[in-house]
């Protein structure tokens, strides 16, 4: 708020700067990019496919900084790849990238469909997984799909990389465990085991470009009708995207029927405690979150 | 049943799916929207406002640290002539002076040179406001009604009687009441508002911009600006879509840019950003419905006894008649003798409610239709059963009494209807909320009339006029202007217009052409609301084009063809010996360079049988109805409450079909609003603000929301208003959230009296209803 009167009406006058007024950098390698952000002087505000940032600074909700530096186009974060172990995602990939690799398709289902449901396709060829990680929303739609796997994001800055849990990196509303001169370079997500299955369901006011009111996914694996694995995650109900870890570790071992079915349902609505907003009311959250998790239940039981 | 139309002649234009004639501009980018308008000079807009919403204005203060040279700052002094909105009540400001009524309600306006300045300059003013307490919501509005009306400030009132209700009520077998609601919804047409103002050197003023009605814009504001209207010139540029949100507020638009305009003496635009626009315009009123129905045991309505209650927003702006179509549409449809509504609006503490697409008839409905499935339901019958026995024929009386004499498409549409979505059929296999399955299906039907052309005694008081100007074109070739303050935005006016013009000539439609209205062109032909252009215009210049056509037959014939009788068919030119023949191009170049262009005038008139009590609302409420019929199938996951509509079938009777293409748009588009009413569109009211002020949260459908829809006319041309339209506008809005709250009745049990209908509500109906 840079006016004189603190009361002003319009979003649209929040901000007495432009877009025009940001100084952008274009590093050409990861290493300058790091540089400019080692250095208080030229570090600028981090800018992947500016959905996020563009819609923030022009509403006000974010001040528009002096400077930015955009790592779209860093080829070094631009790849998605793999090991034995775990698919490597590039933090400047795009939800479109997600979409299409096969990679992705095969070893993180869940996150290829969420994908699919981000805004439109322009959002989803210009949005980046590291702009969303980063943004921090708990209705960022990926995040559910990340935290089941168990992964990891990697940090980079002049000082060396370090790796954090993705289930560490969110430590409240719009809040990550990044410091001012680090950037994401990549995630590492461990593939889908053998003869495990993953799920994802969003529920958002509408068919397309809906913020999600509850979403989230599951990874996991059910033998003869008993879970022997399953991991859960859900976004748009607490500060931050969570993992119900009390329920995934009360329906191992069990036996898929009616009985634990609702008592799954229970627990999950009894182990959260979301909030009212524009979107959704807090009882329904806190509903229909057990709901879905009796559905993927129900989903990986009739397999 | 298609009637017998007197001297139509054969059609060639109307009737065919004929492309919209500003596609071409508009698909290339060339059409020219107000922001588009490139006006050398112009400095922008901005208006300054009050950040409470109720309260007592004590002063500005201009921040003395900035820089004011390099702005020009408009405030209530600054105001030539009278500070007054002219609407239908004159109790709004343009810019407040003494009492705040709203959030957001101007207190000073600023222009600079970049629209960047104009913002910053507007940080710079503060309004020093004592604060009121605020009413705010329909909801505390309604509890304040039930309480005591006294304590509410009223801005309109209007009541319907027919027959004795009271007495009727007590005879009746049994008497059903409920009550309905609905909250706002925004236009969110595509281009946002925008105008300029450009003081010419004369000391005209020159409105170019984003609007309806250029006709409102002068006179309203010529009492302001204190000018002549001859020295206030309007024009519409390009405009993409109104919905009825450009319909009074582009006066307000207007009216800013002008007071700037002339402090500053050079051009002002103003374009809103999305933001002020859902903030700072019109939107849907919100309304709430109470009924007392009688019925017998055999089914029949013996006596409606309703409430109508608008929440105004706060100025009377065009309120009244809003709230006058709400109550002529809240009992309309079916049999009954006695009727008792009363329509109230109030006024609240948000912008002022006002024009959108339906404009009182989609609230009155969707409480109307909703009651008549409960009203079925009381009686043991089916909700097609009851609508059957009840619904109005060709002869009956309307709740003001009038007489359905012609044109009547109930109950055809009801019963097409009804057939082709095999609804009887269907409605069996309903689920009601039945236990074990994975979605429950749910069919409602939905029945309903929308009064073609303007409100009771609008048309008889506008007396639309219209011209057709035969003259030479861009291309020196003749051409056929027609002449109207009728406007396109989008629905298909510059396109159909034409087509009756070509049809009335008998000639084809590449020599007519529709010029953009501009008000020291084009004469009054009303504003283009209330469904009435098709019917109400369009008949005007079928009858000045059979003028225009005689004047060209006997100008060929005394001048061209030796005093022979000739008749223009087709585009060509016949003299009745068959000897002499001539295309029309040819002989009207030749009435061109004889004689000069040609004028010819026309004016609406109704027929003489239409009567109309406005004081009393008796009568013929409207010349003519279009009527429709929906049927919405739906499903609700049970995992969820997730409902979705997955299909609409509907007939559709607006009279002859001009452009069965365009209709059909106008049908589908007005269907999808319907959905975003019923389901989606919501604003709740934080801190005197409207919460949801971006597409972001202001959610409409989109294309994947949008159900499959199974659309059909039937045509009872109306004779009255040749070539016999009445207006395809607006009914497309009014049906489909009742259709849907019954559809959900039939899939779980629940009716749903609040909207929108969403999960949330089912579930927390759902809820309680277990733990009842
Ligand atoms: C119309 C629309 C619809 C949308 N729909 C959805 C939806 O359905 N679901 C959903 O989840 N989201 C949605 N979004 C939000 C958005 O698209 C995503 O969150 C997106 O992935 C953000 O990525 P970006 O590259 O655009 O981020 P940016 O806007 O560029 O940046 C976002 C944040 O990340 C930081 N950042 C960017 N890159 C890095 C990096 N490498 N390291 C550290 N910090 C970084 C930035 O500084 C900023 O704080 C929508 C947005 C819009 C405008």
């Amino acid at each position: 708020m840079a006016g004189w009167n603190e009361r002003v009406t319009d979003l649209s006058i929040a901000s007495t700067m432009t877009f025009d007024d940001v100084a952008c950098a274009f590093p050409a390698s990861l290493q300058e990019a790091l540089e400019l952000m080692a250095d208080e002087k030229t570090r600028g505000r981090l800018l992947a496919g500016g959905t996020d940032l563009m819609v923030q600074w022009e509403s006000g909700v974010l001040a528009m900084p002096e400077r930015a530096v955009s790592v779209k186009a860093l080829p070094e974060l631009r790849t998605i790849e793999e090991t034995e172990a775990d698919v490597i995602i590039g933090a400047s990939v795009t939800h479109m990238d997600i979409r299409r690799s096969p990679l992705t398709q095969k070893h993180v289902p869940s996150l290829v469909d969420a994908a699919a449901t981000i805004g439109g396709f322009q959002i989803q060829t210009m949005g980046t997984i590291g702009g969303s990680v980063a943004n921090a929303s708990p209705a960022g739609d990926l995040a559910p799909s990340l935290m089941i796997t168990d992964g990891a994001v990697v940090l980079a800055s002049v000082r060396g990389e370090r790796e954090v849990p993705i289930t560490a990196f969110w430590t409240g509303y719009r809040k990550t465990d990044m410091q001012p001169d680090e950037l994401i370079v990549r995630f590492r997500l461990p593939k889908m085991p053998e003869g495990y299955r993953e799920a994802w369901r969003k529920l958002g006011p509408r068919q397309a470009q809906a913020i999600s009111k509850v979403m989230g996914s599951c990874r996991g694996c059910v033998e003869g009708g008993v879970v022997k694995s399953f991991r859960v995650a859900i976004g748009s109900v607490a500060p931050t995207c969570v993992r119900l870890y009390d329920v995934e570790k009360w329906i191992e071992g069990k036996k898929l029927n009616e009985g634990t079915l609702a008592e799954a349902e229970k627990r999950t609505s009894d182990s959260i405690t979301p909030i009212a907003d524009i979107r959704s009311t807090a009882e329904y959250r806190k509903w229909v979150t057990g709901r879905i998790v009796r559905g993927f239940l129900e989903q990986f039981a009739d397999q | 049943m298609v009637m017998a139309v007197k001297e139509l002649g054969t059609l060639h234009s109307v009737g065919k799916g004929i492309p919209r004639l500003d596609a071409d501009e508009k698909v290339r980018g060339l059409a020219q929207y107000a922001d588009d308008l490139n006006v050398p000079g112009a400095w922008y807009g901005f208006v300054v406002r009050s950040p409470v919403a109720h309260g007592r204005l004590r002063g500005l203060k201009k921040d003395p640290g900035f820089d004011w040279s390099q702005v020009v700052v408009v405030t209530p002094e600054d105001i030539p002539g009278n500070n007054i909105v002219d609407l239908m009540g004159r109790d709004m400001p343009f810019i407040a002076h003494d009492v705040i009524q709203y959030l957001g309600e101007p207190v000073a306006l600023v222009a600079a040179a970049s629209r960047h300045l104009a913002r910053v300059a507007g940080s710079h003013i503060r309004a020093d406001i004592e604060e009121l307490p605020p009413l705010l919501t329909l909801q505390d509005m309604v509890a304040r009604y039930k309480e005591d009306p006294a304590q509410l400030h009223e801005l309109a009132s209007q009541t319907i009687r027919k027959g004795d209700t009271e007495k009727a009520l007590s005879e009746a077998d049994m008497v059903v009441e409920q009550e309905y609601s609905a909250g706002h919804q925004e236009q969110l047409y595509i281009e946002p508002q925008g105008m300029v103002a450009i003081p010419e050197s004369d000391g005209t003023m020159f409105i170019h911009g984003s609007m309806q009605c250029p006709y409102y814009i002068n006179p309203e504001l010529c009492e302001t600006l204190d000018i002549p209207p001859e020295k206030l010139r309007v024009k519409q540029s390009a405009v993409g879509g109104a919905f009825g949100g450009k319909e009074e507020f582009p006066t307000l638009l207007a009216g800013y840019c002008a007071l700037l305009a002339l402090k500053a003496k050079r051009p002002i635009k103003i374009i809103y950003d999305r933001n002020q626009d859902i903030l700072y315009t019109t939107k849907r009123h919100p309304s709430w419905s109470r009924y007392r129905v009688g019925v017998m045991k055999d089914g029949t309505i013996h006596a409606i006894q309703t409430e109508f209650l608008l929440d105004g927003g706060a100025y009377t702006t065009l309120s009244p008649v809003v709230m006058y179509r709400g109550i002529l549409h809240a009992a309309m449809g079916y049999r009954c003798e006695n009727v008792a509504i009363d329509g109230h609006v109030y006024r609240t503490n948000t912008f002022p409610n006002g024009a959108f697409r339906g404009f009182g008839a989609p609230q009155a409905l969707w409480a109307w239709e909703s009651m008549i499935d409960e009203l079925a339901e009381a009686c043991g019958m089916t909700p097609h059963e009851f609508r059957l026995k009840n619904c109005l024929h060709q002869g009956d009386s309307t709740p003001t009494g009038g007489i359905l004499r012609d044109s009547v498409g109930s109950p055809t549409v009801l019963e097409k209807t009804l057939e082709r979505a095999n609804f009887s059929e269907k409605l069996k296999q309903c689920s009601h909320g039945r236990r074990g399955e994975k979605k429950w299906y749910g069919i409602g039907l939905s029945f309903f009339a929308h009064g073609s052309g303007f409100t009771g005694d609008g048309e008889a008081r506008i007396k639309a006029k219209v011209a057709l100007d035969l003259e030479p074109g861009d291309d020196g070739k003749p051409v056929v202007n027609v002449r109207v303050s009728s406007t396109e935005m989008g629905q298909g006016t510059c396109t159909i217009l034409p087509q009756v013009a070509a049809d009335a000539l008998s000639i084809d439609i590449r020599h007519t052409a529709y010029p953009m209205p501009d008000t020291f062109k084009v004469p009054d032909s009303g504003p283009t609301v209330a469904s009435r252009t098709a019917m109400v215009v369009g008949s005007t210049i079928f009858s000045a084009g059979k003028k225009m056509k005689a004047e060209l037959e006997a100008f060929v014939s005394a001048e061209l063809f030796d005093g022979q009788p000739v008749v223009l068919e087709q585009d060509r030119f016949c003299g009745s010996y068959g000897d002499k023949e001539m295309s029309f191009e040819e002989a009207a170049a030749q009435y061109l360079s004889r004689k000069g262009s040609l004028r010819v005038y026309d004016q609406f008139k109704l027929p003489e049988f239409i009567k109309w009590n406005q004081k009393t609302f008796e009568g013929d409420a409207y010349p003519a109805y279009a009527w429709g019929c929906n049927v919405a199938e739906l499903e609700v996951d049970t995992l969820t409450f997730e409902i979705r509509v997955t299909r609409v079938t509907s007939y559709w009777d607006i009279g002859r079909l001009l452009n069965p293409v365009l209709a059909k748009g106008q049908v589908e588009g007005g269907l999808v609003q319907a959905l975003g009413y019923a389901m989606l569109e919501k604003i709740e009211i934080k801190n005197g603000k409207y919460d949801a002020d971006r597409m972001q949260t202001y959610v409409i459908p989109t294309t994947l929301d949008i159900p499959e829809m199974d659309l059909h006319f039937v045509e009872f041309p109306y004779e009255h208003a040749q070539p016999g339209a009445k207006g395809v506008g607006e009914i497309p809005m009014d049906g489909l959230a009742p259709a849907i709250a019954n559809a959900l009745v039939q899939a779980t049990g629940i009716r749903m009296r609040d909207l929108p209908i969403t999960p949330e509500k089912l579930f927390q109906m759902m809820h309680e209803e277990k733990t009842a």
